[in-house]
């Protein structure tokens, strides 16, 4: 399983398949704890002309997001705010994890988020999260496929403290093993 | 015989008519979607000129042969110009698979010159069939990558496969 951080999607440009072209480059990448996924990217110009592009990306529209590239079918897919799915027009406040505790169901804060990690090729699954340890000490822990009752990435299975990996190598073998244990999906 | 982007490159292009050398091959031109060269680009800087595929009358191995010089043409529109300008050029482009990542350089692109039929694209010297060209143009050449392995229970696996 190859995985990325979602800070190394900023600054990726977005290339339309059959084009060729690099119609934008990433700016920000809009991450909703309650979906557990990535739901859109907003956007810088390319080139010459750097700045703010008012249009954002959809994850449903998005072809791919890999290790050197967001890849799109077409340019149709670069939306107006106001035309996009309301968590991704208007994020509510507080949409950005960064820094947010991580507590197990039992309440045992497991750390800090520093940065999610997505799936390299997908169009925006988040499979886990890069945490600050309350000893210091730089962790990734796998997320559940699906989200408890809670409804909230930020709270996780008990389970999930066993699998604490210390690289993102690691990580990608312990999802899939988080995921195949019982009673977590 | 296949012929080779990079070889044909500076091949002189001559009318039939005069036995004239018009100028040298400088690019070509290619439809991704349809994998076929579409149009040769003769001379460089300002004094590129155009001709499509189906005007040349042999693409041979020391002479692109042409009717006359009427069959070129200055580009037209943007497009036109972007080819002229070498800025669609395959050879030396970067290479991304479908799913965002880099493969490498396009190193050179065989085509049979009787039909202009692409056959396969040479990225860092690898072969990759011409079935898996998805596109081209001046940032990256595009070619299905190998399939990433998707997670069971994928949360966005209905997603993709509507997508399909």
């Amino acid at each position: 399983m190859n995985l990325l951080l979602g800070s190394a999607i900023r600054g990726l440009p977005v290339v339309t398949i059959g084009d060729g072209e690099d119609v934008a480059e990433v700016r920000d990448v809009i991450y909703s704890p309650e979906a557990g996924r990535v739901v859109g990217l907003t956007l810088n110009k390319r080139g010459f002309l750097a700045g703010r592009r008012r249009e954002v990306l959809s994850a449903e529209t998005i072809h791919a997001i890999g290790r050197d590239a967001v890849m799109l079918d077409d340019e149709s897919s670069l939306i107006l705010p106001e035309s996009s799915p309301a968590d991704l027009g208007t994020p509510p406040s507080g949409r950005d994890v960064t820094g947010n505790d991580v507590l197990t169901e039992a309440g045992a804060s497991l750390g800090k988020v520093r940065d999610i990690v997505v799936l390299v090729g997908s169009n925006g699954q988040v499979v886990g999260y890069e945490i600050d340890t309350p000893s210091g000490a730089t962790g990734y822990i796998p997320l559940p496929n699906e989200l408890p009752v809670s409804g909230n990435a930020l709270v996780v299975p008990d389970a999930t403290k066993a699998f604490i990996e210390d690289d993102l190598a690691g990580l990608g073998t312990a999802v899939e093993k988080f995921r195949s244990e019982p009673g977590i999906r | 015989m296949s012929e080779r982007f990079a070889a044909a490159s500076g091949r002189k292009v001559v009318s039939r008519t005069s036995a004239e050398e018009l100028g040298k091959l400088a690019h070509i031109v290619i439809d991704a979607k349809r994998r076929q060269v579409t149009s040769l680009v003769v001379g460089k800087g300002r004094k590129a000129l155009l001709i499509a595929w189906d005007q040349v009358s042999g693409f041979g191995p020391d002479a692109v042969m042409i009717a006359d010089e009427t069959a070129l043409h200055e580009p037209r529109g943007d497009r036109e110009h972007a080819d002229a300008d070498g800025k669609r050029e395959l050879v030396g482009k970067r290479t991304l698979s479908d799913a965002g990542n880099d493969l490498g350089t396009v190193t050179d692109v065989v085509f049979d010159p009787d039909t202009g039929a692409i056959e396969s694209i040479l990225v860092d010297d690898r072969e990759e069939p011409a079935a898996s060209l998805l596109g081209a143009g001046s940032f990256a050449v595009i070619v299905r990558g190998p399939p990433s392995r998707p997670l069971p229970d994928d949360r966005s696996a209905s997603q993709q496969a509507d997508r399909q």
